[in-house]
């Protein structure tokens, strides 16, 4: 084997690591710079004037937390709201018998492709009339809405590669249904149900269509909404927004570290 | 009153209309205390689902299933008091094996150390001791199904059933688990109600045995009278390695009695039998392989050439054609004389001989001596 197609790959994962790398370490690099030095020359690739200036004044001259605990408790109700309902209905989905089962199935994958938009304008009509404008509970059925088909979907793929003689050993040892549900089928569903977490507190959490549209109360803002509105109020402070960039990315970050070992070691015990 | 399981008019369909699949067709029986009871039959007979039927995994579309004076039929598979072993072994493979033996007491509410000593106890038995903190993928195919056995037992169910459990194992773990079985239901009280498409293992396992085709029951005996008088074709067909012969023959009327004419000879049939003939020109012979012998060809002899030998090890199993076409086989020991293309007789005795009708396939009369 020779030299290239022994190092080529890795030159080349190299390469693709720099350009993925690099955004995020400007970020970081840039949150942690004053000001005033920012748009300075020269600029190098290194600095030291290290300052926590822009995250002292992100965290107490702007509304930053209260967004940032918005975005939270509609990011954590997704995934809950989420979790129960697409297993409940995965589960049934593969274990009873009803009529229109695979029309429903394909049905939810179908609405999943309607872009948020256009969900959005009646869901504004409707939550108005419902006074749920301006609640955790209106945004977290909003973002349920963009997410809840895909997932019920796939947990619907998960559940049939569960068999059911697991549950039906448990029905025989004695166990009622909801029994058997949590103690054999979801320990087999586990890296289905991580998924839809991931992918629900994602969606929850980047939202910006639902949450411009439905929180129109500056208290009720989310991150996405509230760091696009602070850019325009102060000018572009970009110290400050990079100071805002890494601190949004941190919930997600901990979430995947955390989520994909269990993703994995789900993949592992079932092979 | 002695504890039984009856099934009475049980029928099964599967869907509505033009693709439904009448999977059991009004079966009725009843199982005795402590029986060892198989169902046997091809694939798609029936039995796996009359077996789900009696867990309470199926609902029937017609028909009651009584363990002893309570009806069950209704009952959910979590009220019966059964254990059940299944096919594709089903353990939870989130859990040890202590965890997977112990389940059905752990829902039963028994505290940890009553289920500690009750999983140590039948772990022991089933040669698992030291298995216990393994997962199940950790484990041979063998133990798992020792794992699936003893999550059954543990209970101590009145009725445990057996879902082809052997069949996910290699052909000498086969045998072995078979004893292992037998002496698990001479140790424990229950009955066992046993489904596999294996007759040997309903054979040398049963204290009775049901044999099963396209939803119907075709006989329930026990093993030795199922093979010696098979109730009809099929059965007898079915039950035997390699398949019992079937040859067409003719019923004549012979000035000392009815014969049959088989292979150009007419051997008489015995007066027994004379009535269940009456009125029939053809039907069918059975023959067992193993009741088929070959001799050094001489006059007055069934005559045939060799067509194929395939050796056994003590035995040979040889496929012999006749001068019109007719192929039988025969299990014996041909020792070196006959080769392949060779000309051989063929002797049998006329007790061996099964007569079927012709369309029915029922039997008509077994051994015309």
């Amino acid at each position: 084997m020779s030299r290239l197609q022994l190092y080529g790959p890795f030159a080349l994962l190299l390469v693709v690591l720099v350009l993925v790398a690099f955004p995020f370490y400007w970020m970081v690099l840039s949150s942690f710079t004053p000001k005033e030095a920012l748009f300075r020359p020269p600029y190098r690739f290194f600095r030291l004037d290290f300052s926590l200036g822009n995250y002292r004044e992100l965290l107490f001259a702007t509304e930053f937390v209260r967004y940032f605990a918005n975005s939270l408790i509609a990011a954590v109700g997704a995934i809950v709201l989420n979790v129960v309902a697409a297993t409940l209905a995965g589960y049934g989905l593969t274990r009873f018998a009803f009529p229109g089962k695979k029309t429903f199935a394909f049905g939810t994958l179908f609405s999943y492709m309607f872009p948020p938009m256009l969900m959005a304008i009646p869901l504004y009509i409707l939550f108005s009339a419902l006074q749920m404008r301006n609640t955790y509970t209106g945004l977290i059925l909003a973002h349920m809405a963009i997410s809840l088909p895909l997932n019920i979907w796939l947990m619907w793929q998960y559940f049939q590669i569960v068999p059911q003689s697991l549950e039906e050993a448990a029905w025989v040892s004695g166990a009622s249904r909801l029994r058997a549900l949590r103690q054999v089928c979801l320990p087999s569903a586990r890296p289905g149900i991580l998924s839809v977490a991931i992918f629900s507190f994602a969606l929850s959490w980047n939202d910006f269509t639902f949450a411009f549209l439905l929180q129109t109360d500056r208290h009720m803002f989310t991150l996405p909404v509230g760091l696009a509105n602070f850019v325009e109020q102060t000018g572009v402070h970009w110290g400050m927004v990079m100071a805002a960039a890494v601190l949004v990315s941190v919930p997600t970050f901990l979430l995947v570290f955390f989520l994909q070992r269990y993703l994995l070691s789900g993949l592992r015990a079932t092979g | 009153m002695a504890f039984s399981v009856r099934l009475e008019g049980l029928d099964k369909r599967f869907g509505r209309g033009a693709r439904a699949v009448h999977a059991v067709r009004d079966l009725s029986l009843e199982i005795g205390e402590r029986e060892f009871f198989t169902f046997v039959g091809p694939s798609g007979c029936g039995k796996t689902t009359t077996l789900r039927m009696i867990a309470g995994l199926e609902t029937p579309t017609a028909g009651r299933i009584w363990f002893g004076d309570t009806e069950v039929t209704a009952l959910p598979p979590q009220k019966r008091d059964i254990a059940m072993v299944f096919q594709d072994i089903a353990l939870f493979p989130y859990m040890t094996v202590r965890q997977n033996i112990g389940y059905p007491l752990r829902i039963a509410g028994l505290p940890r150390t009553r289920v500690d000593e009750k999983v140590e106890k039948v772990a022991a038995t089933l040669g698992l001791a030291d298995k216990l903190a393994m997962k199940p993928g950790q484990l041979s195919g063998g133990q798992q199904q020792r794992v699936a056995i003893g999550r059954a037992i543990i209970k101590e169910p009145k009725v445990l059933l057996m879902d082809e459990p052997l069949s996910a194992l290699d052909a000498r773990l086969r045998v072995e688990m078979r004893t292992e079985i037998l002496r698990l239901h001479r140790e424990i009280s229950a009955t066992i109600i046993y489904v596999t498409h294996d007759q040997v293992e309903a054979m040398t396992m049963s204290t009775r045995v049901a044999v099963m085709d396209q939803g119907r029951t075709l006989q329930i005996d026990p093993p030795r009278t199922i093979f010696r008088r098979p109730a009809d074709m099929t059965v007898a067909t079915f039950i035997g390695t390699p398949a019992m012969n079937i040859i067409p023959a003719a019923v004549v009327a012979t000035p000392s009695g009815l014969a049959i004419e088989l292979l150009g000879r007419l051997i008489p049939v015995a007066a027994r039998c004379h009535a269940a003939l009456q009125g029939l020109k053809r039907v069918k012979v059975g023959i067992r392989p193993q009741s088929v012998r070959l001799v050094p060809p001489g006059p007055d002899q069934i005559m045939g050439s060799v067509f194929l030998r395939e050796p056994l090890g003590f035995e040979d199993e040889v496929l012999v054609e006749t001068a019109d076409g007719t192929r039988l086989k025969a299990v014996t020991d041909t020792g070196e004389g006959f080769l392949e293309g060779a000309a051989t007789g063929l002797e049998f005795a006329s007790q061996d001989l099964f007569l079927f009708h012709a369309e029915t396939k029922s039997a008509l009369c077994c051994g015309l001596d």
